[in-house]
């Protein structure tokens, strides 16, 4: 699951279930608003939190998303038509990731989908669809509840995953299996989930034993909290959009233009056409195999570059950048492009300004996400394999 | 006499899977019936079914009182839809009209009554004896005339169905096409209301009254909302007859326009299966695979045209699991509010004089004073029965000989706006079935005296006729959402093989066919498509 967008206007945004935890270790007191709630920009420094990531454990606030509980019979089905995730397969403790589109086949939004028992799921969504959540259970025997202000959940993202787990009482989790128990007396679940496409676990518990929980965490040492800042840059190097910043929301745009199937958006292993009937399939269906963009992961030999940004191929406007971070272990910066489609090749020029102004080299590389949708694609022969770069 | 079909079928099919069917059309009402009459033209092996006893849909004779049939449903035709007849052959197939071109009286709150000529262009040359208006009548009609026939094309279903342009910019694009000054003057009737279009020409006479009644009767919308003017539009770019805005009366009433289509879809080898309830549709993958029926049985065909409600065929027989929110959202956003009620009453005695017999030939309309009007929408609205109804009123038994009784006559009403209720109660009935006859005797004062049995139907009672939902037999909001909702199902859900046909897709009300003609060739190039 990935934030979206910020609301920098937002007035005076909610603390979520741990805000009074997290804001107890944090240094550099940088905060905004995601979805109207306080979320963290920094804690200590970027660097340092994203090494924790790399080579510890990093624990996110996962307040600001949005939780829906989905109890009922018919609660598979609800979630197949909802989503583009393959909720009736799953299994008890399993999660998927999946899209939300609209008729057309557009995309709204990003979903996670976690079966917990026979009739009762935990959607999580980046953003709220109170209306469309609601209207998608019309005539089914379902109901979905808004639980985002009632649990605290704590993201766990690094290699020392485990150690988080076993602090929390949860040693039978991990990044693939769902568990839950008691820790003090308080019921504590963890699934199986994604940051993009880096694998996570995450924790949930109710919202008046957060601080107990957050305590005993990090008591023992197991993990550091990572800000917004760091996810930003993990994100960018694990190719996952952001609603809001690489994409406009289908029932936001204003412009058709704006709009985006998920193959322009480099998530068609998503939205997989031979997978059961979900919403907007049908009008997915007529799209397939045409996008008319094409959102791409650079690599860019400049220390700094702007959302914004023209992109050029072969000396011709091809798109612009969506957004960019700083990644230590590319040593480059790197960001999301939205190109035109027919725009085909690996190497692209970069406008930036001062003080290097002019154009500068990007090369397209390889992430995570990039790598299911070429494997999606490449088993359909329907796509060109795109050159790889796996040296970090 | 209407024919009614043994569930011959029905027995063989419990259980049973039937193949062998090119197209299914679920609905046996004209639509349904026209569509599967182009299908079977085309050659296409065509499975009519219909869930009632009896074909026709709404349409039904019945007994309205000992020794007395009347026909449920429409009474008169006005945008019964000129390709149809002349696709269908429905003329020869039997189609005719007792009376044709239909003059129209319109009675005032003030007693004061006005004669239009049945040909609207003629409208001006009768019973005005002020030079303006009739000046002012005669360029107003020719010009929304003109805007009405220019606009015909966006009245046929699915005509602006385009899976990435709505039916605004298509319409947008339509307008483009017009010269600026009827582009200007389309605009404004467009987004007018009523009220505001008539005032500017017509100040308070009583042409502002009768066509705004006109305006307001059979729409949802009241005549002082925005695009209300269009509604008027929309009747005026129907015909009857062969004449634009014209009002025509079938022999037999609209019994014989089901009749026609009947013969025409017998005579193009259509299978016609009466009693033959669906429950579901069934689809594989994103294509319709045919139909289950109540029995267990099914039929299984490439191409399956929906002529019943969108409600049912949606929401009950597909299911809300398998179409997409959004149209699930389009159809139950809102919920019905404004009905319109039929009343056929069987008067004693004949005529006594010759103004009596010349205005039992003719279109008899009421039009309430523009205030009344828009109390009776507050008040519809509200779940009240108004007080004051607009009326349109025409004599069976007058215009056709066929029709005709020994000293009794029959009077057809439709009465606009009523509140929409999807049961109503005694009480609830005998409140409408007074207000109907308080409105008629503001122009046949003594009426009432003379009445000597009274049949009244709402949507329920057509609802439970057909086995539809009450709501698809509401009136019609205003153009613009009737667009967004026939543009929607027009889709089908983007089911390939589905086409839909059922009420909603239709604009305007009346007895029109255009919709069921739309989802045939729909469906005519679905499967061309799938052929192998």
């Amino acid at each position: 699951m990935i934030f979206p967008a910020e609301d920098f206007f937002a007035d005076a945004p909610r603390p979520t279930p741990l805000f009074a935890a997290i804001a107890s270790v944090s240094e550099a007191n940088l905060w905004t608003s995601v979805n109207g709630w306080t979320a963290a920009r920094v804690f200590t420094s970027v660097s340092q939190e994203y090494d924790t990531a790399k080579n510890a454990a990093a624990l996110a606030d996962l307040g600001p998303l949005t939780r829906y509980a989905v109890r009922g019979a018919q609660a598979p089905d609800y979630l197949g038509r909802l989503t583009t995730a393959p909720a009736a397969s799953l299994h008890a403790g399993e999660s998927a990731r999946g899209l939300i589109l609209d008729e057309e086949g557009y995309v709204i939004d990003l979903a996670e989908v976690s079966r917990l028992s026979d009739e009762l799921f935990v959607l999580t969504l980046p953003s709220a669809h109170a209306r469309r959540v609601a209207l998608g259970a019309r005539g089914l025997n379902v109901s979905a509840d808004d639980i985002s202000d009632q649990v605290a959940a704590l993201g766990v993202f690094g290699p020392h995953t485990a150690g988080v787990l076993s602090a929390a009482g949860l040693k039978t989790a991990s990044d693939v299996t769902a568990a839950s128990g008691v820790l003090r007396g308080v019921e504590t679940a963890a699934r199986p989930i994604q940051y993009g496409a880096m694998p996570g676990v995450e924790l949930i518990f109710p919202k008046a034993e957060a601080l107990t929980i957050w305590e005993r965490i990090i008591r023992r040492g197991a993990g550091a909290p990572i800000g917004l800042d760091a996810l930003e840059i993990l994100r960018l190097e694990s190719g996952a959009p952001r609603p809001g910043v690489d994409f406009i929301a289908a029932d936001r745009a204003a412009a058709r233009g704006a709009l985006r199937t998920p193959e322009e958006l480099g998530l068609a292993h998503l939205a997989p056409l031979d997978r059961g009937w979900f919403n907007g399939r049908r009008g997915l269906r007529d799209k397939a195999g045409r996008p008319a963009r094409r959102l791409i992961s650079l690599s860019i030999d400049a220390e700094t570059a702007s959302p914004g940004a023209a992109v050029f191929c072969e000396g011709r406007p091809a798109g612009r950048l969506t957004s960019c971070a700083w990644s230590p272990a590319r040593k480059r910066v790197i960001a999301f492009a939205d190109i035109d489609a027919a725009t085909r090749g690996r190497d692209y020029e970069i406008s930036v300004s001062a003080p290097a102004e002019g154009r500068v080299p990007a090369r397209r590389f390889e992430t995570a996400e990039s790598a299911l949708a070429r494997t999606f694609a490449g088993e359909r022969g329907a796509v060109q394999a795109l050159p790889t770069d796996f040296r970090r | 006499m209407i024919e009614t079909v043994k569930d011959a079928q029905q027995s063989k099919s419990a259980g049973r899977i039937e193949g062998g069917i090119d197209a299914i059309v679920i609905g046996a009402g004209v639509d349904g019936l026209a569509a599967a009459a182009y299908l079977g033209k085309a050659g296409l092996r065509t499975v009519l079914i219909g869930a009632g006893k009896e074909i026709g849909g709404r349409i039904a004779a019945r007994e309205i009182a000992p020794g007395v049939s009347g026909v449920d449903g429409e009474h008169l035709v006005t945008v019964l839809d000129p390709e149809v007849i002349a696709d269908l052959d429905l003329y020869r197939h039997g189609l005719e009209y007792a009376a044709r071109r239909l003059d129209t009286t319109y009675f005032f709150d003030s007693g004061d009554v006005l004669r239009f000529d049945g040909d609207l262009a003629q409208a001006a040359l009768l019973s005005l004896d002020d030079d303006g208006d009739r000046e002012t009548l005669e360029k107003f009609m020719g010009e929304v005339l003109e805007v009405a026939a220019f606009l015909r094309p966006a009245f046929t279903p699915a005509a602006f169905h385009s899976a990435d342009a709505g039916h605004q910019r298509a319409l947008e694009k339509a307008l483009g096409a017009a010269s600026p000054e009827l582009a200007a003057r389309i605009r404004q009737m467009l987004f007018s209301s009523a009220d505001e279009v008539l005032r500017a020409r017509f100040g308070d006479g009583p042409l502002r009254t009768l066509l705004l009644a006109e305006a307001a009767f059979r729409s949802a919308a009241s005549p002082h909302e925005p695009f209300s003017f269009m509604s008027l539009v929309r009747r005026f770019a129907g015909e009857a007859a062969g004449l634009q805005g014209a009002a025509a009366y079938p022999a037999g009433g609209a019994l014989s326009v089901v009749t026609a289509l009947r013969r025409a879809a017998q005579l193009a080898k259509v299978d016609v299966r009466a009693a033959t309830p669906v429950t579901s549709i069934l689809i594989e993958g994103d294509r319709v695979a045919g139909v289950t029926l109540q029995d267990g049985g099914q039929l299984r065909a490439p191409i399956v045209v929906a002529a019943v409600d969108a409600a049912q065929t949606f929401l009950k027989m597909i299911g809300p699991a398998s179409i997409d929110i959004e149209l699930q959202r389009m159809l139950t956003a809102r919920r019905a509010e404004i009905s319109t009620a039929r009343m056929q009453i069987v008067l004693k005695g004949v005529a006594q004089d010759d103004a009596t017999r010349r205005n039992m030939m003719r279109r008899l309309f009421y039009a309430p004073a523009p205030e009344l009007i828009s109390a009776a929408f507050i008040d519809a609205r509200a779940g009240r029965v108004p007080e004051r109804l607009i009326v349109e009123a025409v004599f069976p038994t007058a215009l056709d000989e066929g029709a005709a009784l020994d000293k009794r006559q029959v009077m057809s009403v439709m009465a606009h706006p009523l509140p929409f209720d999807e049961k109503p109660d005694a009480a609830r009935r005998e409140e409408v079935r007074t207000a109907i006859l308080d409105s008629i005797e503001m122009f046949a004062a003594g009426f009432s005296g003379r009445v000597e049995a009274e049949d009244l139907r709402l949507p329920s009672d057509e609802a439970s006729a057909t086995g539809a939902s009450a709501a698809a037999y509401a009136a019609r909001p205003d153009l613009l959402r009737q667009l967004a909702i026939a543009n929607a199902v027009a889709g089908a859900g983007r089911i390939n093989g589905l086409c839909f046909c059922g009420p909603e897709a239709q604009i305007g009300a009346g007895l029109s066919c255009a919709s069921g003609r739309a989802a045939a060739k729909a469906a005519l190039r679905a499967f061309r498509r799938s052929a192998p």
